[in-house]
């Protein structure tokens, strides 16, 4: 087997240049689902019956269908509800042209990470004994500081690493973003690969991209888990 | 542009269909999850073995997958596995079925998955099993065989489920390299009403999906409090 070196070489920062989009498709549905999925942790746990049960569905539904299917159905399906919306305002925008799939691309993601949180802020919420919350309240702050400041940095520990793992998961679902033509590492590869059917290659390379991206976000969690956990002391 | 009311009749018309091609799915979900954990369990004893070159390979081969998406695995193998095999041994296998490529991928990836879930059950075992196992005459592998492990696959069972969800998920991209599965199957009923109903084939291939994930999770739930009572 001959593999085109020269081909991978060149090929290699054309990719590597995608990993910017990637990055910036993954930083921005984390930062967008990290509040939701809190509130829906909150509402789950706290919440009347019937949120909670439509909740409950929500998380169930979206964890329990492939990402591909949620892409295929939310690409299918914003446009034209966008499209439908922006007439009946009786702007005049071209939505097909108007929007960057990138936006469509940020919403499914943005869907899928919020249910993925709200399951591990509710379990990591849940592990933080009772009594935190009634000493904190014997001392006199109100159950908003107490949560602020008692609860919350407690909970982060734990669910610290259950977050690396769905940011990990999350880079690596975004690869499924040029189904709807977002540029980012798999589709400048796909490109590359389909150019000159140096396929094996170009997904080499992808393929070395991704795991250059993954090492750097589970160092940068490591030290994250170092600082914030830096409370419960050294451990061995 | 003309907007098309989502139309719910052809959801549940497109169900018969589409369900034809489920065992395909779930062909490929439980070969992959079958072979998958013969290598996670080969990779778990490399892991929990005293042979550092065997740790150290194990470990690699799972922290490589991790961070590997599964569609660059999948590409990966569909194009580069019969360059290697005519290199190797001048075999052609450009036209297995794409089934076989799919399951090779799969079970590539589940393998890295599941040695981690075998190796962390087994360690949940305590130590001292294994010592009253050999002090009362068994030998080291029977104790292994009887006493560690029979435990250790109970401990194994919640996160071994939510592994076999998540490779029927992941088993979904099958139909990017070709494979007739349930979606490709939806692909093809759009493809046929020229690019119409995508919504209700996708929704109804999701439900699918919904259903089975349920039915697989209540399954392994009996199973764990079946097996909990020891």
């Amino acid at each position: 087997m001959e593999l085109d070196w020269e081909f991978m070489e060149e090929t290699l920062p054309k990719v590597w240049a995608g990993a910017g989009v990637t990055m910036e498709l993954t930083l921005l549905s984390l930062l967008l689902a990290l509040p939701i999925g809190f509130y829906l942790a909150v509402i789950r746990l706290h919440g009347c019956k019937t949120l909670q049960g439509i909740v409950r569905s929500y998380v169930s539904f979206v964890r329990g269908t492939p990402i591909v299917l949620q892409i295929l159905l939310l690409y299918s399906l914003l446009p034209s509800v966008l499209n439908v919306l922006v007439q009946a305002m009786g702007w005049q925008i071209n939505i097909f042209e108007a929007v960057d799939p990138f936006w469509y691309a940020v919403v499914v993601f943005t869907i899928n990470t919020v249910a993925l949180l709200a399951e591990v802020f509710r379990s990591a919420l849940n592990s933080i004994p009772r009594g935190q919350m009634e000493a904190g309240l014997a001392i006199g702050l109100s159950s908003l500081q107490v949560y602020l400041r008692v609860i919350i940095p407690q909970a982060m520990v734990v669910a610290m690493p259950s977050i690396c793992n769905i940011t990990v998961n999350l880079v690596k679902g975004t690869s499924l973003a040029f189904l709807m033509t977002v540029k980012d590492i798999m589709a400048i590869g796909k490109i590359a690969a389909s150019f000159g059917y140096n396929y094996l290659e170009a997904y080499i390379d992808v393929f070395f991209v991704y795991l250059v991206l993954c090492t750097i976000i589970q160092i940068f969690y490591h030290l994250v888990e170092g600082r914030i956990g830096a409370f419960r002391g050294k451990r061995a | 542009m003309e907007t098309r009311v989502f139309d719910v009749s052809m959801l549940w018309q497109s169900l018969p269909a589409l369900l034809e091609y489920l065992d395909v799915t779930l062909l490929v979900g439980i070969s992959s999850i079958c072979l998958g954990s013969l290598l996670g369990g080969l990779l778990a004893y490399g892991k929990l073995s005293r042979n550092p070159a065997g740790r150290y390979i194990a470990h690699g081969y799972t922290y490589i997958m991790r961070c590997t998406p599964s569609i660059v695995l999948l590409f990966i193998v569909f194009y580069g596995l019969p360059q290697l095999a005519e290199a190797l041994f001048d075999w052609e296998i450009d036209d297995w079925h794409r089934g076989i490529f799919a399951v090779i991928t799969f079970t590539l990836l589940f393998g890295a998955y599941i040695s981690e879930v075998f190796r962390a059950a087994y360690e949940a075992v305590d130590k001292g099993q294994y010592e009253a196992a050999v002090s009362i005459g068994l030998s080291p592998w029977q104790s292994v065989w009887q006493v560690m492990l029979p435990q250790a696959a109970v401990i194994a069972l919640p996160n071994f489920g939510n592994a076999v969800i998540n490779l029927l998920k992941e088993g979904a991209l099958a139909y990017t390299i070709g494979l007739i599965d349930l979606i490709g199957k939806g692909n093809l009923i759009i493809a046929q009403n020229f690019g119409a109903y995508g919504l209700e084939i996708y929704l109804a291939c999701m439900l699918v999906y919904w259903v089975m994930t349920l039915a697989i999770e209540q399954g392994f739930n009996k199973l764990e409090n079946y097996l909990a009572k020891g």
